[in-house]
């Protein structure tokens, strides 16, 4: 339905996204999975029309829209990153204005407000200005007021940053049964890799402006396939003696985490006794040792050599 | 297009604030300036004593002979407990040959109404001594008052630039630059409202519905206009009906300048939002600019103060200069349309112009 070829924007000089291919079918949800400043925001301005590509083009139904934007915002309804509501008004006036700029016939207009309204939770508080909401209650009103025209394709971008674990999961929770209730087709942007596991059919992971990896979750997991991912508790992090685990033949990446050390090596490779070996050396225990099935933040250390969250 | 609008109006019936404190500042500007409610012109005479009536018959037409003050008849009483509670000014206790002002004021229009006593009996000073010697009495005074009408040389108060200075054109002038400062305010603030949107994302979430760009501008722009006009309306019919104000004879005129006006300022807002990227970098440069604008036109001063050519031309490239030529020459010289045609003229090329480069600008200045 939407896809993207060789999509690529440079801001001056600086190149933000670089030769992206994606595609989004009907009825699915995909996440654009990467840290922060990976150009998840730019691929989606670009994607929803707002901003104009430096090179490559974005296709509805195989026409392009960047000649003539206009109907791919017909079907379009996006949440973006930052809360953009007039904090001076209340919900229900919010709710209202964005109905209004999306010519809801009038006679369904206050029906469709209810409804949304319900749909987050906050039929309760649609008086209260905006500005007196918690974090949670304001990203909930965001989501909201982008789908009061009903779209067809709903991108959301990191719609659950900076809020408590209940509005979190309530807004998780909301997307999944849109999907499943309303058939709406979703790209979800995050980088929260747990998010977009329990919400995602397929996923795009990005850095540094590139998709340097994509699929399904257990497509991208095989990735991983070849490989061990251990976890190893010590006594107390050292990191003369994570580096040389790092530099021990089978290990591909290692990363500190409190006091447990992530490893990842070749499958198989018997690396226990070595480490038992440096950890007496460095005078650190070993507590617990364990491996793990590995998940896409694994991925992304996989490939990129770091965690989402640097 | 009008959602848009109303969504701008729902804002400011929510948050009036800005829009209650800016029209309290005119009115309360005008209360300093004209000294209190009081209509500035009428001055209450009086007389004690046998001779009383004759006494003020006799000032009352010397006095009110030629002047833009009123001077009026009152009972002693009376004329002493309103200087004594604040609701006139001055009074005037009047004997034969001599006069004292009854007052507890220093307002500019007390001394500009002593002046004018003072002068008054003073030529009927030299009047009646002349008179005393002379044996044909009647002539001389006919003489005497024709030489008066019609001197060989004269003396007036006058200001720098040779303009005749009247404390009552000061005021009137004073209310009208203050009126008009404050509309300026509120007008920039709200122009400015598109760049607040944008940083907010709004804007953006208006472009993805099918509210289109030229709409989006329109419905900010004629917001600014409609609320700036509404609180210059608000103000001019708190001056006419609850404090009369002299506001002239053409109060219709009156608002069609002042709406031009409007529309003018409105776009010189438009060019300065489009000049400047931050909505908080306009906050900061907006209300320090703007209030040295009437400054520099002269909106504060007497007719003809400011000559450097430069600080004219400057004044000039704002509307607020030429609205105040308008305005004055309307309550004060009861300019027709016709008379005030050119500085019309200039406030519409000065708002088309601005317009169509601020809208560029701002424009441009988004990604
Ligand atoms: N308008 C812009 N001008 C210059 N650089 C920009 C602009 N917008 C984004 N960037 C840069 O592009 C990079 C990617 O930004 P963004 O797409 O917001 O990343 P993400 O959403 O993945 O966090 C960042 O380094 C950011 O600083
Ligand atoms: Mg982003």
């Amino acid at each position: 339905m939407i896809e993207t070829i060789q999509l690529s924007k440079k801001f001056k000089d600086k190149t933000v996204v670089q030769d992206v291919d994606m595609y989004l079918d009907q009825g699915e949800s995909v996440g654009l999975l990467g840290p922060n400043g990976a150009g998840k925001s730019t691929t989606i301005s670009m994607i929803s029309s707002l901003l104009k590509p430096s090179s490559g083009d974005v296709k509805l139904n195989g026409e392009s829209i960047i000649k003539n934007p206009s109907d791919i915002r017909k079907v379009l309804g996006v949440v973006p990153q930052d809360i953009a509501l007039y904090q001076e008004l209340t919900a229900y006036e919010n709710l209202k204005f964005f109905g209004r700029i999306y010519r809801v016939p009038k006679d369904q207009l206050e029906d469709r407000i209810q409804h949304t309204l319900e749909l987050v939770g906050l039929k309760d508080r649609q008086k209260d200005l905006i500005k007196t909401f918690s974090g949670g209650m304001k990203r909930r009103i965001n989501i909201a007021s982008a789908l009061l025209h009903q779209p067809n394709i709903l991108i959301l971008d990191e719609p659950t940053v900076g809020i408590d674990p209940q509005s979190r999961n309530y807004i998780l929770e909301m997307i999944r049964r849109l999907k499943v209730q309303n058939g709406t087709t979703i790209l979800y942007t995050s980088h929260y890799m747990e998010e977009v596991e329990q919400l995602c059919d397929r996923v795009y992971i990005m850095d540094h402006g590139k998709v340097i990896a994509s699929g399904s979750q257990s497509e991208l997991l095989s990735i991983l396939s070849n490989e061990d991912t251990i976890s190893v508790q010590l006594s107390k992090m050292s990191p003369p003696l994570a580096k040389e685990v790092l530099a021990l033949e089978p290990v591909r990446q290692v990363e500190e985490d409190g006091d447990t050390l992530k490893i990842i090596s070749k499958k198989s490779s018997n690396i226990i006794s070595d480490l038992v070996r440096l950890a007496d050396q460095h005078q650190v225990k070993i507590i617990n040792f364990q491996m793990v099935n590995p998940s896409l933040e694994d991925v992304f250390l996989h490939l990129t050599g770091r965690t989402l969250r640097d | 297009m009008i959602p848009v609008f109303l969504a701008q109006l729902a804002k400011e019936r929510r948050h009036p604030v800005i829009l209650i404190v800016l029209i309290a500042a005119s009115v309360a500007g005008t209360v300093i300036f004209t000294g209190g409610t009081q209509a500035p012109t009428e001055i209450a005479i009086f007389s004690e004593g046998t001779q009383s009536e004759a006494i003020e018959e006799k000032w009352e037409t010397l006095l009110n002979h030629n002047s833009e003050l009123q001077f009026v008849v009152s009972n002693p009483e009376d004329a002493r407990e309103s200087v004594q509670q604040g609701q006139a000014d001055l009074a005037i206790r009047l004997t034969e040959t001599d006069y004292t002002v009854i007052t507890s004021s220093t307002m500019p229009d007390v001394a500009v109404a002593e002046q004018h006593v003072r002068s008054v009996f003073e030529q009927e000073a030299v009047i009646e001594s002349a008179l005393a010697q002379s044996v044909q009495p009647e002539l001389l005074r006919t003489e005497i008052e024709s030489a008066i009408g019609d001197p060989v040389m004269q003396m007036n108060v006058s200001s720098l630039g040779g303009d005749e200075l009247s404390g009552y054109d000061m005021k009137t002038q004073l209310i009208f630059a203050f009126t008009l400062l404050t509309a300026m305010f509120m007008i920039g603030f709200r122009v400015n409202n598109i760049l607040k949107d944008k940083v907010y994302g709004l804007w953006d979430r208006m472009i993805l519905s099918p509210v289109t760009k030229t709409g989006m501008y329109t419905a900010y722009i004629t917001y600014a206009f409609f609320i700036g006009f509404v609180q210059i309306l608000i103000v001019m019919l708190i001056f006419r009906y609850f404090m009369n104000v002299e506001l002239g004879d053409r109060f219709d005129l009156l608002l069609i300048v002042l709406a031009i006006f409007t529309f003018s300022m409105v776009s010189v807002a438009t060019l300065l939002t489009g000049l400047v990227k931050k909505p908080e970098l306009f906050y900061a440069i907006y209300p320090s600019v703007i209030p040295m604008i009437p400054i520099i036109s002269g909106a504060y001063m007497v007719p003809g103060t400011i000559t450097n050519p430069v600080l004219l031309f400057i004044g000039d490239l704002f509307p607020v200069s030429h609205a105040m030529d308008a305005l004055l020459d309307i309550v004060m010289y009861n300019a027709t349309l016709q008379d005030v045609t050119q500085p019309i003229m200039m406030m519409i090329l000065i708002g088309v112009i601005s317009m169509g480069i601020g809208v560029n600008l701002v424009e441009r200045r988004s990604v």
